[in-house]
């Protein structure tokens, strides 16, 4: 029968390709059922959220009695400074600023005002800081002897989910660029490699791939803000400051996909491998969800990995309109980062040289 | 005058000696053929010479004047046309005589495709393209591998006539060919390679031909006479 004799051709073929059938059929399925165990949580239980005192007659036994209630919805970070504090919150460090007031203890106070403080562009977090409202409030006014009342104020533009998406799909498409069309392109480059290697050198052809397609990244960009300003959303893309975070974001995950397909001599497995990279990124990096969403598992790797940063300055200078020396530290961390990947690079395409 | 030396150069990947201690002259103004059964080390060595591959020891001298390469399959930017992929050679290598383009163009029977993308183009024009760019920057010295691969018997003929041109015009080629052959009339030093190892190197005149009519015989009965010794006794 011919439909014996295909099979038996589609065992033989799997045969030669056993390596790449394994690793897309039990390694990458494994490794997506594993990343399973960091979202624990569909309620952010775990979003860290700071406590500052309103003056300094709050004593240290109110402070430590609200850290303890936060800590069961949340993840309390306490914070001597108001500016200190709300500085955080624009860094996205953490989701609420809760302001104790003082003399929550005493006997003798009647009412007692919180203030909780959030970021409007942060879309995601309005609904849950909602609730965080009512259970300060419920639980407070069961454990001390005051009439507490909570306030909440959004602080900084209010952004909608449209608006708060639009840094958060450019970013995605960046990533895609960098981890599937950019390796693609560097696949076809080796049927030509071998001439290209004669006429000029491994570094010329991928520092020169790397800065068009750097450069590329501009398309998306205005594309963006092209469609975000025809739909009339307050989001700033084309600033230098803007602009400069995505591309550098690009810089870096361009370096790591490239030396994943020059040690993987430009092979189908550099790509998957790139396409679990950019999968293990994306899910990682909170790019959507504030950290603390899921699991306080995922809040540790997320703030671990370069690409958290970059969507959080990205978001920062695009919606909230924040100058950019508030995330110098970060965007410093950043440049690092990415002088690291294009080491690795370098040594990659040494390798390629000193295999070949 | 030499144009390129090889001394003492080994190559092994992992445990497999794919060269060893090679040593290989090639002269100004001579039609080299490296030749070998398959496995002997000729892409190797070719690669080797090119600059492609490191060799594990010894010394490669490349020539100092401009290098041609054309390869067995062909590199080519199969996304470009034709035109293209020769104006972008052509700027990367520095060649400017675009008199010379036109001629090879011509030569290669490559006129009526310059507008297809190469990825279009059968085998026999997308090695012709192949060609056409090792030759593109006039080169001193022309590294071809298996040049004549899919060519049809017009466009060999044309070839052959004219690499016999472009060497007596003072220039070295090396080709390797499974394919002695077809380059009998134009072969001026013979070079045998037989796993890894040079069994023969000398020039045309110097060859013992010792009975045998043609290049190709006395290769064939050669390396038959290697494979024989090799075998294990019963």
């Amino acid at each position: 029968m011919k439909v014996l004799s295909l099979l038996r051709k589609e065992v033989l073929w799997s045969r030669h390709r056993v390596v790449a059938l394994l690793f897309l059929l039990l390694v990458l399925p494994g490794c997506f059922a594993f990343t399973t165990v960091a979202f624990e949580t569909a309620v952010p239980e775990d979003a860290p959220i700071a406590i500052v005192p309103e003056n300094e007659n709050v004593s240290e036994d109110g402070l430590a009695i609200i850290e303890g209630g936060a800590a069961l919805f949340s993840d309390p970070k306490r914070y001597e400074e108001k500016s200190e504090a709300m500085r955080a919150l624009r860094r996205e460090s953490v989701y609420a600023v809760l302001e104790v007031p003082p003399g929550i203890l005493n006997e003798n106070t009647e009412n007692a005002t919180f203030s909780l403080y959030i970021d409007g562009s942060v879309v995601p977090f309005q609904e849950p800081s909602k609730a965080i409202e009512s259970i300060v409030t419920l639980r407070m006014n069961e454990n001390l002897p005051a009439n507490v009342s909570v306030e909440r104020q959004v602080v900084g533009n209010h952004s909608t989910f449209s608006e708060y998406l639009v840094p958060v799909f450019l970013m995605g498409f960046v990533l895609l660029f960098a981890f599937t069309y950019l390796p693609h392109h560097l696949a076809r480059e080796a049927d030509v490699l071998e001439r290209l290697l004669v006429e000029t050198s491994m570094d010329a052809v991928v520092a020169t791939k790397i800065l068009f397609m750097t450069a590329l990244m501009l398309g998306p960009i205005s594309a963006f803000y092209a469609v975000s300003t025809y739909l009339g959303y307050s989001v700033t893309l084309l600033t230098p400051a803007v602009v400069g975070i995505y591309l550098l974001t690009f810089v870096y995950m361009a370096a790591i996909s490239t030396s994943v397909m020059i040690l993987t001599d430009f092979s189908r497995l550099g790509r998957f491998l790139n396409v679990a990279i950019m999968l293990t990124f994306f899910t990682f990096s909170s790019v959507v969800h504030p950290v603390g969403f899921f699991s306080p598992l995922r809040k540790e790797i997320a703030r671990q990995l370069p690409l958290h940063y970059s969507m959080i300055v990205a978001r920062g200078l695009s919606l909230k309109e924040l100058g950019i020396g508030l995330f110098a530290d970060w965007i410093l961390g950043l440049l690092g980062f990415t002088l690291v990947t294009l080491v690795v690079l370098k040594l990659s395409i040494e390798r390629y040289k000193r295999t070949a | 005058m030499s144009v390129l030396e090889l001394r003492d150069v080994t190559k092994t990947y992992g445990g497999v000696t794919a060269l060893d201690s090679i040593d290989l002259t090639v002269e100004a103004g001579t039609f080299h053929c490296l030749v070998g059964p398959n496995g002997s080390g000729k892409t190797t060595l070719f690669r080797t010479v090119l600059g492609l591959t490191r060799p594990t020891s010894g010394s490669v001298s490349l020539p100092e004047g401009r290098v041609g390469c054309g390869f067995q399959r062909a590199n080519v930017y199969r996304e470009l046309t034709v035109g293209e992929n020769l104006s972008v050679f052509g700027e990367l290598m520095g060649a400017t005589d675009d008199e010379w383009r036109d001629e090879l163009v011509t030569t290669l029977r490559l006129d009526r495709v310059m507008d297809r993308t190469a990825a279009d183009l059968s085998g026999g024009f997308a090695k012709k393209l192949d060609l056409a760019l090792a030759l593109l920057d006039k080169p001193d010295v022309l590294f071809l591998d298996e040049p004549l691969g899919d060519l049809d018997d017009v466009s060999k003929t044309c070839l052959l006539d004219f690499l016999g041109e472009y060497r007596d015009a003072g220039n070295a080629i090396v080709v390797s060919t499974h394919h002695l052959t077809d380059f009998d009339s134009l072969v001026d030093h013979l070079t045998v390679l037989y796993d890894g190892d040079i069994v023969v190197d000398a020039d045309r005149q110097e060859l013992d031909f010792d009975g045998h009519d043609s290049l190709q015989e006395l290769y064939v009965d050669r390396v038959l006479s290697l494979e024989r010794a090799d075998e294990p006794e019963p």
